[in-house]
């Protein structure tokens, strides 16, 4: 073992140590000061994972995915190392590995699940060197950080190129942007939806990805899902949506059941989270496990016992209001996220929205003009549109400019006393909560604070 | 042409050119329009099809990634000539971003490669080794009030201003047109280009106004236009001015 490897884990430590003892949650320092000490610490950390590591990565369902695919693993009695707390850069990478372990060094895990940003992708894969590689979907997303998108889907592409020579890419089918990805020498586990029933594709979607991949024609589509996602192909050169071998046949939002068909035999799983978007999310999840060798029983017990991670579509109980919180973060899960408001609601309603300019959620708020409010103003019976956050002023002109009268809104940028007020309005109802991701953190906050939700650590 | 009141907005390209909400454009101005009764359209036009020239009252366009851009160029070369007239006739037109750089004389790539643009506007842009990417708050020389306009800029090219163009405004927030001689976008005739997103126009009314005007004038409607009620707008309009202040 080397001397500095030894050094930096135990510095990496300390340091994150240090960071819970004065209160901040720093998942990036123990990283930095790691990679300061060994640069190649992350590579030889990763190394001695009996089994590999598995990198998943894409735009939307990021987070859900790997949750719901921990729950599955640790359901299979292997020791699993993940970034938990979504810290998906290259420090926060690093900064898991070196904590896994409280008295070894390296850690005694079978395998990582790694969360990781797309612009990291190139990075992670080359010292990482992944045995399978999970993609999402690709959609506009913060663009102020990574430039346009394909530039994102170059990042990603680098990073496969790293994928073990016996590896697996597990791609979403119905994502054209994402399905190019199969590099021809990776075996390739296709998912998508296969339903029979024309799914009607609700309001307006921002199209990022309709031109065929390899020729830049325009793709036609037998049947869409939503925004770009669906049964594609290009009839100017022939290449079209391949055949998935993870595919969603049919799903009931009563019985909270979903059908899906993996390797030609259906299989019957539970299903929790509203959302054509939260369908792929957990096709994307079920086939990583199988990339995974994880028994379809076990896949399928360990769903049943699934509960979402704070913020993805979560209830709680404040007083006598019911908050039903929902991240948002781009126009196409956002316009996903009001649409399962719609199904959820019933009567008349609340809705919360916060929306802050920090770095993490993207400093650019152009995009909430790509949200399709015109067309959600009038499918939601809204009583009142509480708006807060930094720039709450920016979310009040959006509103206005979609036809909401001026009486139905509440402007107030200070997150906690708004989510007060509107708490004590709603009372024995239930109040929609929209925020994006450094908002999100303020609400939690403040639950955690009111006793609401139980303080967790982080990083 | 007929004084009859009517706001037609040309959209060009919203499939492909649309990469950071600049559909707000299009939504701010049209509803300015309605809600001073004056009946609006949008007039949605994507590669080869026709143009109704005499329905056009404002010409829109945003931006684009740069293999959209690549896509519209040929298309948008070959009706150049045509909409340039028309520009120069006073046609009101808002280019944002990459449509700003389609307009000019050419724009360069990162790889080096010299593209023709429509050559309307008297600006050329070549690469910038970084993104300039952030708020922006601009004094403008229009006959506007307030004089700044906010935005958000995100773009890799740098813009420079030949003596046919004015520029729209000189930077107090962020790096505008090229990062070194302090201009924001580009005014000639009743032609405004520009790299700010944001959306522009909703959190900048009295641009929005200021082109609505432009374009019933063009029709013979002179009157003033209807003053509406814009305390959100401002609001916001107010959120990113205070950040050239603690800047």
């Amino acid at each position: 073992m080397s001397f500095r490897v030894l050094l930096a884990v135990l510095a990496a430590r300390l340091a994150g140590w240090i960071s819970r003892l004065t209160g901040r949650g720093g998942s990036s320092l123990p990283g930095l000061v790691a990679r300061r000490i060994a640069p190649q610490v992350l590579t030889r950390l990763s190394q001695s994972l009996g089994w590999g590591t598995l990198l998943l990565t894409g735009t939307n369902g990021k987070t859900t995915t790997a949750a719901m695919l921990r729950h599955v693993v640790e359901g299979s009695g292997r020791r699993l190392i993940s970034n938990r707390a979504g810290a998906n850069l290259i420090l926060g990478l690093t900064a898991t590995l070196a904590q896994a372990e409280r008295w070894r060094i390296f850690p005694r895990a079978d395998l990582a699940v790694l969360e990781t940003d797309e612009a990291t992708m190139p990075r992670a894969g080359q010292e990482i060197r992944p045995r399978v590689v999970t993609v999402t979907n690709f959609f506009r997303d913060q663009l102020d950080r990574y430039g346009e998108l394909s530039t994102t889907v170059q990042y990603v592409a680098r990073g496969i190129s790293f994928v073990q020579p016996d590896g697996v890419l597990v791609l979403n089918a119905d994502d054209p942007q994402v399905a190019r990805l199969a590099s021809g020498s990776h075996e390739v586990i296709y998912y998508g939806l296969d339903a029979g029933a024309h799914v009607e594709a609700a309001g307006y979607d921002a199209l990022d990805a309709r031109f065929c991949p390899h020729c830049g024609s325009a793709l036609t589509y037998d049947r869409r899902y939503y925004a770009h996602l669906g049964h594609y192909r290009c009839l100017h050169c022939g290449w079209q949506r391949p055949q998935p071998s993870v595919a969603v046949e049919r799903w009931s939002r009563s019985e909270e059941k979903v059908w899906v068909r993996i390797r030609g035999e259906q299989y019957v799983f539970s299903w929790r989270m509203p959302g054509i978007y939260n369908l792929y999310n957990q096709a994307a999840a079920i086939a990583s496990a199988v990339a995974l060798d994880v028994p379809t029983a076990t896949i399928e017990e360990r769903l049943a016992s699934f509960r979402p991670a704070f913020g993805r579509m979560e209830t709680v109980m404040a007083g006598p209001t019911r908050l039903w919180l929902a991240l948002v973060k781009n126009p196409v899960g956002f316009n996903q996220v009001l649409g399962a408001v719609a199904d959820e609601a019933e009567g008349r309603q609340a809705v919360m929205i916060v929306i802050n300019d920090r770095y993490a959620d993207g400093r650019d708020v152009s995009w909430l003009w790509d949200v399709d409010f015109e067309y959600w103003v009038g499918r939601l019976k809204v009583d009142r549109w509480y708006v807060s956050g930094i720039r709450a002023r920016d979310m009040a002109v959006r509103l206005k400019y979609a036809g909401v009268p001026k009486d139905l809104v509440v402007a107030d940028e200070a997150v906690v006393s708004l989510l007060t007020r509107a708490t004590r309005e709603v009372g024995e109802g239930t109040l929609f909560v929209l925020p994006t991701y450094t908002a999100m953190l303020e609400v939690r906050q403040h639950l955690t604070q009111m006793g609401l939700v139980k303080h967790f650590r982080e990083g | 042409m007929s004084d009859e009141k009517r706001f037609n907005i040309l959209h060009l390209y919203p499939e492909h050119m649309n990469l950071y909400g600049d559909r707000g454009n299009v939504l701010a101005l049209t509803q300015r329009a309605r809600w001073r009764h004056i009946p609006s359209e949008v007039m949605v036009r994507e590669i080869g099809e026709p143009i109704d020239w005499e329905a056009v009252d404002m010409v829109f366009m945003g931006g684009g990634e740069d293999t959209h851009q690549a896509r519209i160029a040929e298309d948008f070369l070959k009706i150049g000539p045509e909409l340039a007239s028309r520009l120069r006739d006073g046609l009101p037109m808002l280019a944002i971003c990459g449509a700003y750089q389609l307009l000019g004389q050419y724009y360069k790539t990162a790889e080096g490669r010299e593209l023709p643009g429509v050559g309307f506007l008297d600006v050329w842009t070549e690469p910038g080794t970084t993104r300039a990417i952030g708020d922006v708050v601009t004094q403008t020389s229009l006959p506007i009030v307030p004089e700044s306009l906010v935005g958000f800029e995100n773009h890799g090219g740098r813009t420079f201003l030949g003596e046919g163009a004015r520029p729209l405004g000189q930077v107090a927030l962020g790096q505008g047109n090229n990062g070194q001689d302090g201009t924001e976008g580009a005014l000639q005739d009743r032609v405004i280009g520009t790299y700010l997103h944001g959306s522009l126009l909703p959190k900048n009314p009295h641009l929005a106004d200021l082109l609505l005007k432009w374009s019933l004038e063009r029709r013979g409607v002179t009157d003033s236009l209807e003053p509406l009620e814009e305390e959100e707008e401002m609001a916001a309009h107010q959120t990113i001015v205070a950040r050239s202040r603690n800047s």
